[in-house]
């Protein structure tokens, strides 16, 4: 064949190889059983028999089957979320691509839960005997504005604070962070570009501003020393798809004073797990992984028990979400014992919880965006 | 998965057997997703195939060959209003003599149904008027019903025009190469645009009150987009994926959304579908040959048809009634103004009807229309607030896009490309692109919802 008929009939050979190459490579090409990038566990091959065939149950399920097994799936949706943006739809994914590589999730929405949430926070206060402190962190986009992309939906996380502030009675010390750190956002990074949650930098500033109210000295910031971990992906980046955003680095904070073996931090997940113990807050492992923000206490556990022989405090309780594994090793500072637990796992009383362990302060922290989509507050009594 | 397989069967199945290939992946294919209904298919085949070889058998008798053609008519219909309109005729039964309280009967519909009736129906019609020959081998008649590329949304391919190659036809490159082609041409049109603007009209309607009634008419434009889309892109799929299979078949889109009147709009949309509602409804009504007070009967009856046929819901007959009034109205004097008219004036002219048409389709229920008709006209304020405008904001340039699209100008640039080597680059280039971005669209979301699949 001449080249002229070679090119004129390519797209045939094109189309072909092309729908050939992926049938071989689904039959070739070995399944992995879960998608850490995705966080999913991947669909199995589905059960074959006249039954399931009859009531079309194999044809769906093997469907998914194929969806979830595809070939260069992270190629291929890596190309979508660059053809999305060319295309002016920034945010396709739920995520905004900012200025100097910022990574914004989209604003969160007002709804009921919102509110329903306040409620239970407020009746929560009202019958604890022990003092009930409160924070909300608002989301990154809300507070670096001027890195958000030119066209997005509105932030309107001050005003979604403010009306849950309002909404939490007297009883509560209501702390507010919006407005400092809007302030702050210019000398600091206190979010990661590629992850929604907040940085050491971010955490430290809270852990500073909450002491005036709850009555302790912070430590000064030059008494830390700081580590650097370069390579962080977080999950607004896996969200994104956009796969040649540059990475952020965590910095681990670590009080230069502390005193061999004065920490100690027991990871409680109920009764049927074992106990994990470790002599630090920062659990080097999960450096190994995607998410490497679990570096941070391990991530998301049930109960968290967190000593610190060296402060001089009581003991806290902390009921948060996964904001707060950054900022516990700060409160470790000052108090000798903390008690962090998650209401996504933590299905008992945590009034009893207070009791029982004769807790000195209850520190409630969430981020606004969790606030307003978790339906588990109301496990705190 | 599913046509690369095919491919390679068909292909290396001798030209003999072809046909039965393809009959026994088309049912495969039609089993996939309902796997009880292809009975109904399988039920619908031998009723025409018997019904045409009775009438071939009896041609000499006149009142058995149409007591046959009646019959075959009866079944036929009578599946396609069993499984189509039972539930509605039973809810409008109700609605109009409460009384009698019938049960509604819910039947889910079978997928394709519309469509291969209406192309079995071409079948036996023209074998009663004795336009085509009988087909003797059921697995050739089958083939041609069941054919997958466009047994789920069209063309509605008539037996006239493919009895020819279904009995011989010759698989070239050079037409192979035109079908991957125009498959991908179609795949793009409903995944890159179709589907994009899907999902700004929803995003439009679950704004609700905020939009506005700038956001009401950005929200029907992007539905008007993605219907044309859409179907014209299942229908360019499936002629695509025809030729790769040696067929030809009928143009079914000419750029409807460049019309200059209904009358034209309805030349160009769905070009299969008037052909065989004109073909066997209009002209054996008489058509326009019984003088204008007839025709004007014969208007009615086929566009109060045509609507049913798109839905079995209020709201299509309604769609129906209101093209067939427009064109009435067109045939009676408009259309005579509108030539000499300014093309900018009946271009809008066409625009906002058919746009306005969309509303009325869309709709299944009456109140949701009101309010949405009410919005359109600024009941909850002109300007979009909030979020959907930064929505909106970003769908402007695939807006731009599809607008250009619904006209000729880059098929005429196209064909301006003169030289070889320039247009055999530009068509490789082509294909990569739309390889890669559909691909990716589809693997990058499970958002793919089917807008033909009622009818």
């Amino acid at each position: 064949m001449k080249i002229k008929n070679i090119l004129r009939y390519l797209p045939t050979f094109i189309f072909c190889g092309f729908i050939l190459t992926f049938m071989v490579f689904y039959i070739v090409l070995p399944k992995a059983d879960f998608s850490p990038q995705e966080k999913k566990k991947l669909a199995e091959f589905p059960e074959l028999n006249v039954q399931t065939v009859m009531d079309g149950k194999f044809q769906k399920e093997l469907d998914t089957y194929m969806s979830d097994h595809m070939p260069m799936r992270n190629f291929f949706v890596g190309i979508s979320a660059d053809y999305e943006l060319a295309s002016g739809r920034n945010g396709e994914k739920g995520i905004y691509l900012g200025r100097d590589g910022y990574l914004f999730p989209k604003p969160t929405k007002d709804g009921e839960l919102l509110s329903q949430n306040a409620g239970f926070i407020k009746e929560f206060g009202d019958l604890s005997s022990v003092p009930v402190y409160m924070t909300v962190i608002p989301s990154s986009g809300s507070i670096n504005k001027d890195k958000l992309p030119m066209n997005h939906e509105v932030y309107n996380d001050k005003a979604l604070i403010d009306k849950f502030a309002s909404q939490l009675g007297d009883k509560i010390t209501y702390i507010d962070m919006t407005a400092p750190f809007a302030e702050k956002a210019s000398d600091r990074q206190l979010y990661y570009k590629t992850d929604h949650h907040w940085t050491s930098g971010g955490a430290y500033e809270c852990y500073s501003l909450l002491g005036e109210k709850m009555g302790y000295q912070p430590v000064s910031e030059d008494k830390f020393g700081k580590e650097t971990i370069d390579g962080f992906y977080g999950t607004s980046y896996a969200k994104s798809a956009l796969w040649w955003v540059a990475p952020d680095s965590i910095e681990l904070w670590k009080n230069k004073e502390q005193s061999e073996g004065s920490v100690s931090v027991e990871i409680d997940d109920g009764e049927e797990e074992e106990k994990k113990t470790s002599d630090s807050y920062f659990f080097r492992d999960q450096l190994k992984n995607d998410d490497k923000y679990t570096v941070y206490l391990d991530g998301n556990h049930s109960l968290v028990r967190i000593k610190n022989k060296d402060a001089k405090g009581g003991k806290l309780i902390i009921v948060k979400d996964s904001y707060a594994h950054t900022i516990a090793p700060f409160l470790s500072q000052n108090y000798s014992e903390i008690i962090m637990v998650d209401l996504r796992y933590y299905k008992k009383e945590v009034s009893m919880l207070a009791e029982n362990e004769g807790a000195q302060a209850i520190l409630i922290l969430y981020s606004l965006d969790n606030l307003a989509n978790d339906t588990n507050i109301s496990y705190l009594f | 998965m599913f046509l690369p397989a095919v491919l390679i069967l068909y292909y290396i199945t001798p030209k003999r057997f072809r046909n039965l290939t393809l009959f026994i992946v088309d049912l495969v294919f039609y089993a996939w997703g309902e796997p009880m209904l292809v009975l109904l298919m399988l039920v619908s085949v031998v009723i025409n195939y018997v019904a045409g070889v009775l009438i071939g058998i009896n041609r000499e008798k006149k009142k058995l060959t149409k007591a046959i053609f009646i019959i075959s008519i009866i079944l036929n219909l009578g599946l396609l209003g069993f499984f189509k309109y039972i539930g509605f005729i039973g809810e409008t039964l109700n609605f109009v003599l409460p009384f009698l309280n019938i049960p509604v009967i819910q039947v889910s519909l079978p997928i394709g149904i519309s469509f291969y009736t209406f192309q079995t129906m071409s079948y036996t019609i023209d074998v009663y008027r004795n336009t085509v020959k009988v087909q003797k081998n059921i697995i050739t008649f089958g083939t041609y019903v069941s054919l997958f590329p466009q047994l789920i949304a069209g063309p509605i391919v008539r037996y006239e025009d493919v009895a020819q190659q279904l009995m011989e036809r010759k698989e070239t490159l050079e037409q192979f190469t035109q079908g991957v082609k125009l498959f991908l041409v179609g795949l793009s049109k409903k995944i890159l645009i179709a589907n994009e603007m899907g999902n700004l009209w929803d995003a439009v309607r679950d704004s609700g009150a905020a939009g506005g009634a700038a956001g009401a008419w950005v929200g029907i434009i992007a539905y008007t987009f993605q219907i044309y889309f859409d179907f014209s892109g299942y229908s360019d799929m499936a002629i695509g994926l025809g030729r790769m299979f040696g067929f030809e078949f009928m143009k079914n889109f000419d750029y409807p959304y460049i019309s200059k009147s209904i009358t034209e709009f309805w030349r160009r949309w769905h070009i299969s579908l008037g052909t065989w509602f004109r073909e066997y409804v209009y002209i054996p009504l008489g058509g326009n040959r019984k003088g204008l007070g007839r025709q004007i009967i014969n208007i009615g009856v086929v566009w109060f048809l045509t609507g049913l046929w798109h839905g079995a819901s209020w709201n299509f007959i309604l769609w129906g009634v209101y093209f067939g009034i427009l064109l009435m109205i067109e045939k009676i004097f408009l259309l005579k103004l509108l030539k000499k008219a300014p093309a900018a004036v009946s271009h809008l002219y066409a625009i906002i009807l058919f746009v306005f048409g969309w509303v009325i389709f869309y709709f299944e229920d009456m109140g949701e229309m009101g309010t949405f008709i009410a919005r359109l006209f600024g009941s909850d304020g002109f300007m979009m607030s909030g979020d959907i405008a930064a929505t909106v904001i970003s769908y402007i340039p695939l807006l731009i896009a599809a607008a250009v699209i619904s006209t000729p100008l880059i098929t005429t640039l196209y064909h301006k490309i003169k030289s070889r080597p320039v247009l055999y680059a530009a068509d490789n280039a082509a294909c990569i692109l739309a390889l890669l971005l559909c691909t990716s669209s589809l693997v990058s979301s499970s958002y793919n919802p089917f807008l033909y699949f009622k009818f």
